[in-house]
């Protein structure tokens, strides 16, 4: 696939060797064994090797009742757990037939934005851990703990932070809440500027990124990748504008497109999802309805017999929650659309023919969380 | 979002023996498992143009289990679920020769749903290790409150 | 540097030999993180972070386990990942110790009723300290850590006060 590599390994003589990384290995994320193997420097084949975090989200998610899904989604994506929250409760909702309140649908944007912000952040921070670059990941943790202090005064928690339910969400914005707000929103635009002229604007990172890992477009939908991996492969597609919930009708935002779909696109995409999401918290702040967030539900939800598939635009992608529902009080299967499952496909897909360096890099830049991929 | 059924009908008709109707899931098409790929492929190369396989999952039914595809297309912005139903223990085959997608669900639902998978170029099983029960199925108990306490 | 602090500018020390290490070793733990789920963000890395900055206690992350003194594991451990972990616990040098990050790792936490979770980081290796939390807060672990320090202390103290007894 690169040429680079060919002409690397042109001159040695060299043989085939297997070599694991993981499962517990600092540039995988978390818990992800990837087989590679190699011909000297290039890689010839790779295969993921999952199940070291298997918890049986899905499974449990059958022996609890529908206000309880949330807690176990929070746990799945653990880097974005609003949008976990948030797919299981439109499943719920769709199902029971709920209608929310209009404040909770802006509070559901609002602080789904701020998580997007702080899960790409944390991303950011690894990605150039991954690429050899240590210190910016001090300045990255530097946004994410604004954000995590806005999570924490809206929610109550850092993570996990079990905030939208079913028919609404539990808690107001409060006055404290907003200024936050309103105090990150006055320095992140130049913070991000900052950010890219750290990690974006080197040179040698470009031209590590550059023409690396290349998905096309039609192989990216044949992967079924969603999200940045997807729109950097140059599909223009978002669940937030194409099917849009919470208040994201309402809303203006921009959806930044790669060409290539090369690591480079994917590291720009998700960039500039960052501006955009800042856009959208400031819309939302603005533009907060008055109001109830929570609507009036009984104790327990008995929702008929039937079935529904709910989607929202997480941080990787599209995370949907497949509910089948037999008129009892828990689900009778839960089932969580992870699309960090399909990017570890398009990853197996990606490393052969690349160089053992950037193996970790590419790893890094298709964003995977290993709680939503094994659930 | 909803594709048009009648479409559906006319197009599965030439294919195999199928039924399509519209749920609360939106229109699900019934097919055999026997014919389920075959109706893939065909949606795949339709005017629907459904290129992504976005979803596969099983369900337990209890006496038989359920394989839902979950099929997008891109273009018309529409979606479409084919389900066929296999009996327990009974060959998953799979899809991955249409949509490389169900790779990795293909090979986590017949493992988590005791099925064999047949036609996969990498049937191991993913997420536990040998020898562990088929953990989705309804008749694998999750620990009690006892076993938890005295583990 | 701390010994200056504690003895005096230009003076002489008389410590055992014993002593000294565990003084090295308390203010130096260097730990193999098993970051294995949610806690490893919270716990791990934004401990690690500017503002929590854990490298100040001289606790260092993400050694290779022939290297570290600790073992921090943050999650939940299943059946697949214990086989790894005891591998790993089986690799560190003594005198080792394991710090249980979270629900999980204590006890199997929300996720304990599932078959394939293991009940707790004990029942494959012996920890030391547990911290409860679904994840905990960085300042958990920190005071953790701190409770670890004084675990190291008391265990060289009861070694040579076992030993003055003998003798």
């Amino acid at each position: 696939m690169s040429p680079r590599a060919a002409e690397h390994v042109e001159h040695t003589a060299t043989g085939r060797m297997v070599f694991d990384v993981g499962s517990q290995h600092p540039s995988t994320h978390g818990l992800l064994r990837l087989a590679i193997e190699t011909d000297g420097e290039e890689i010839v084949s790779a295969e993921a090797c999952l199940g070291f975090l298997h918890r049986g989200i899905e499974k449990l998610g059958e022996h609890r009742r529908y206000h309880q899904l949330p807690t176990l989604m929070d746990r799945g994506d653990y880097l974005s757990g609003i949008h976990g929250e948030l797919a299981s409760a439109l499943a719920v909702e769709r199902l029971r037939g709920i209608e929310v309140p209009p404040k909770a649908h802006w509070l559901r944007s609002l602080l789904g934005e701020i998580n997007r912000i702080a899960s790409h952040m944390a991303w950011y921070g690894t990605f150039g851990r991954d690429a050899g670059v240590t210190s910016h990941f001090f300045y990255s943790m530097r946004d994410r703990e604004a954000l995590l202090d806005i999570l924490e005064a809206v929610t109550g928690q850092r993570m996990t932070f079990n905030y939208v339910r079913p028919g609404g969400v539990i808690a107001d914005l409060t006055v404290v809440a907003e200024s936050k707000i309103r105090r990150f929103l006055r320095t992140f635009d130049a913070h991000l500027d900052e950010h890219q002229t750290f990690l974006g604007g080197n040179e040698l990172l470009q031209k590590r990124l550059r023409g690396v890992g290349v998905i096309d477009r039609d192989s990216a939908m044949s992967l079924g990748l969603t999200g940045a991996n997807l729109r950097a492969s140059g599909v223009p597609y978002d669940v937030r504008r194409d099917r849009p919930y919470a208040a994201y009708s309402e809303l203006e935002f921009g959806i930044p497109i790669g060409t290539t779909g090369d690591a480079m696109d994917r590291y720009l995409v998700r960039i500039e999802e960052m501006r955009q999401a800042a856009r959208i918290v400031r819309q939302c702040i603005e533009g907060l309805p008055e109001g109830a967030v929570m609507a009036k539900l009984p104790k327990a939800l008995r929702p008929r017999e039937g079935e529904t598939y709910a989607c929202v635009e997480s941080p990787r992608g599209e995370l949907g929650v497949h509910l089948v529902a037999d008129g009892s009080e828990t689900p009778r299967r839960f089932h969580y659309r992870a699309p960090s499952l399909f990017a570890i496909a398009a990853l197996e897909q990606m490393l052969p023919g690349t160089l053992l360096a950037d193996a970790a890099l590419l790893v890094g830049s298709v964003d995977i969380v290993p709680g939503e991929v094994e659930r | 979002m909803l594709p048009d059924v009648t479409a559906v009908r006319s197009l599965l008709s030439g294919v195999a023996e199928a039924e399509a109707e519209c749920t609360s899931l939106g229109v699900v098409v019934h097919a055999s498992s026997g014919d389920a790929v075959a109706i893939l492929a065909a949606l795949k190369s339709s005017e629907f143009d459904f290129a992504v396989l976005i979803d596969l999952l099983g369900t337990d039914l209890g006496d038989r289990v359920e394989i839902t595809y979950h099929l997008r297309s891109f273009t018309r912005d529409e979606d479409i679920f084919v389900k066929s139903s296999l009996p327990h223990g009974g060959t998953l085959q799979s899809a991955s020769g249409v949509f490389a997608s169900a790779l990795l669900p293909e090979r986590e639902t017949a493992e988590l749903f005791g099925l064999v998978l047949a036609g996969h170029p990498n049937p191991k099983r993913l997420l536990t290790t040998e020898g562990q029960e088929p953990l989705l199925l309804r008749s694998v108990p999750i620990r009690t409150v006892k076993e938890v306490r005295d583990g | 540097m701390a010994l200056d602090r504690s003895v005096g500018e230009h003076s002489l020390a008389f410590v055992k030999r014993e002593q000294l290490f565990d003084w090295a070793r308390r203010n130096s733990l260097w730990c193999t993180t098993l970051g294995t789920a949610c806690c490893a963000i919270d716990g791990l890395m934004n401990l690690g972070g500017p503002r929590f900055d854990i490298d100040r206690m001289g606790v260092l992350f993400g050694v290779s386990p022939r290297q570290a003194d600790v073992m921090v594991v943050a999650g939940t451990v299943n059946r697949k990942m214990a086989e790894t972990l005891k591998l790993l616990y089986d690799q560190m040098s003594e005198p080792r110790w394991v710090v249980a990050v979270g629900a999980c790792a204590s006890t199997g936490g929300p996720f304990r009723e599932y078959p394939n979770v293991v009940l707790g980081v004990d029942r494959v290796v012996p920890v030391d300290v547990y911290i409860p939390g679904c994840p905990p807060r960085p300042e958990s672990v920190q005071y953790a850590f701190m409770q670890l320090q004084e675990k190291i202390r008391r265990q060289t103290e009861e070694r040579s006060a076992a030993r003055r007894d003998g003798s």
